[in-house]
């Protein structure tokens, strides 16, 4: 019995020095990779469960997608060989345009191109903390990749890849408490920094004193910030505190531009960041 | 896994107005109670540690907040009977409101942040108070059938 106590007093001290170890330098070699072993742990929920989950839930529907896929097939063959005309006269004016853009000095129109991914799992420890999505590193996604959701339509940043794993990612989203996104009002020649708060409402903070800033005003990414690309929405202000006598600037709530709670696929934008940035970053 | 395979599943697919029980701290709070009391603080470490890697917050919070709750179980096995169904269900309610604030008070003293939704603060407990004896439950038929614990 007093064996039994003292294993247990042993196996006390151990873990809770162990732990205490984990929380007060969570970027000690021996916490990243405790970290990456049990992380391992997550694969049967996350991989496997959502990718059976996913199956058994489509059946019905991917039998009637067969059927109507084939007759779909028939119809688009014929319509292929004509679209192959197409895309031979619309390369011809793709290069042509290549070659006026560039002899005109025009810079490039670069679209967001991406990854596609659904959201598998939502912490309700950290509802507005974290999401996981169903691609990792197999699919090409990187850490701080920027994430867009899309809501009726719309798109808004969502948050950037925290953690990158072979089968699925972790995302930190733009309502963590962590989090920071640096924006701007359309044409409006101020910057704010749109900070996560645990909820679902972000404060931007830093709008300098007198900017014409007001309540349905659409925030986007700045160019200033380099870790998202510029122009994305983020949120729509909500309402602008007014200055308080010991601050020389403004603060705002922003509610996101996609609702941050109901996410179910997002984009993950394949970015290359400065290499400088990203070892910033991590 | 089975566990963590259960609480993922329930948080993703169950989940209303973002709330859920907690299958991890029941099953920890189960094992507690089940297994001898060494294993049972390895338990509420690496169940601790699961939560931990699902979040983006202080790694290591709650695996040290469920190893002190499972030692704190074992101490109280020996003066409380945790075997009824009822007293599971108090137990449950206790430890998520302790374990909870314990979490919360260890990350604002570190982080200076942390976001404690009151909605979630207030319902949790009662559904973890729900789950427990049911995990137990489980728990107590694998132990039976397999010596798991």
């Amino acid at each position: 019995m007093n064996r039994e106590k003292d294993l247990a007093n042993y196996a006390a001290v151990f873990f809770v020095f162990v732990s205490l170890l984990f929380v007060l330098f969570p970027s000690a070699r021996i916490a990243q990779t405790v970290r990456i072993l049990v992380s391992y742990s997550l694969y049967p929920s996350l991989h496997y469960g959502d990718n059976y989950d996913h199956f058994v839930r489509n059946v019905p529907q991917n039998i009637l997608g067969l059927l109507k896929t084939d007759q779909e097939n028939r119809a688009l063959t014929g319509r292929i060989k004509e679209l192959e005309l197409s895309l031979k006269a619309a390369e011809t004016v793709r290069e042509e345009n290549a070659r006026l853009t560039q002899a005109l000095g025009l810079a490039a129109h670069s679209p967001l191109r991406g990854v596609w991914a659904r959201v598998v799992n939502k912490n309700v420890q950290d509802w507005y903390g974290v999401v996981f999505i169903s691609k990792g590193a197999r699919d090409g996604i990187a850490p701080n990749s920027t994430v867009i959701g899309f809501e009726n339509g719309r798109m808004g940043l969502a948050g950037r890849v925290f953690e990158v794993y072979q089968d699925f990612s972790k995302v930190l989203l733009i309502t963590n408490g962590v989090s920071s996104v640096i924006c701007s009002g359309p044409g409006a020649g101020f910057e704010g920094l749109a900070e996560g708060r645990g909820t679902w409402l972000l404060k931007v903070n830093y709008i300098p004193e007198g900017t014409a800033i007001s309540e349905g005003m659409e925030l986007v990414t700045s160019p200033g910030g380099l870790l998202f690309p510029q122009g994305l929405p983020v949120g729509r202000v909500q309402k602008v505190h007014p200055k308080e006598s010991f601050m020389n600037f403004i603060t705002a709530d922003v509610a996101p531009a996609v609702a941050i709670n109901a996410l179910k696929e997002v984009l993950v934008v394949k970015r290359e960041l400065p290499s400088d940035l990203g070892a910033a970053v991590k | 896994m089975l566990a963590g395979l259960v609480h993922w599943w329930w948080s993703a697919k169950l989940a209303v107005f973002g709330l859920a029980p907690n299958v991890i701290f029941a099953a920890a709070l189960s094992a507690a109670i089940l297994a001898r009391p060494a294993k049972s603080i390895c338990l509420g470490f690496f169940f601790g540690l699961y939560l931990d890697v699902l979040g983006a917050s202080m790694f290591g919070g709650y695996a040290l907040s469920y190893t002190l709750m499972a030692y704190g179980v074992y101490l109280m096995k020996r003066h409380l009977d945790l075997a009824s169904p009822f007293s599971q269900a108090v137990a449950a309610l206790v430890l998520t409101v302790v374990s909870t604030l314990f979490y919360h008070g260890l990350a604002l003293s570190l982080a200076g942040a942390s976001p404690l939704r009151l909605r979630e603060f207030l319902a949790e407990p009662f559904l973890n108070a729900a789950l427990a004896p049911l995990v137990f439950h489980v728990f107590l038929r694998l132990k039976r059938r397999s010596g798991v614990l």
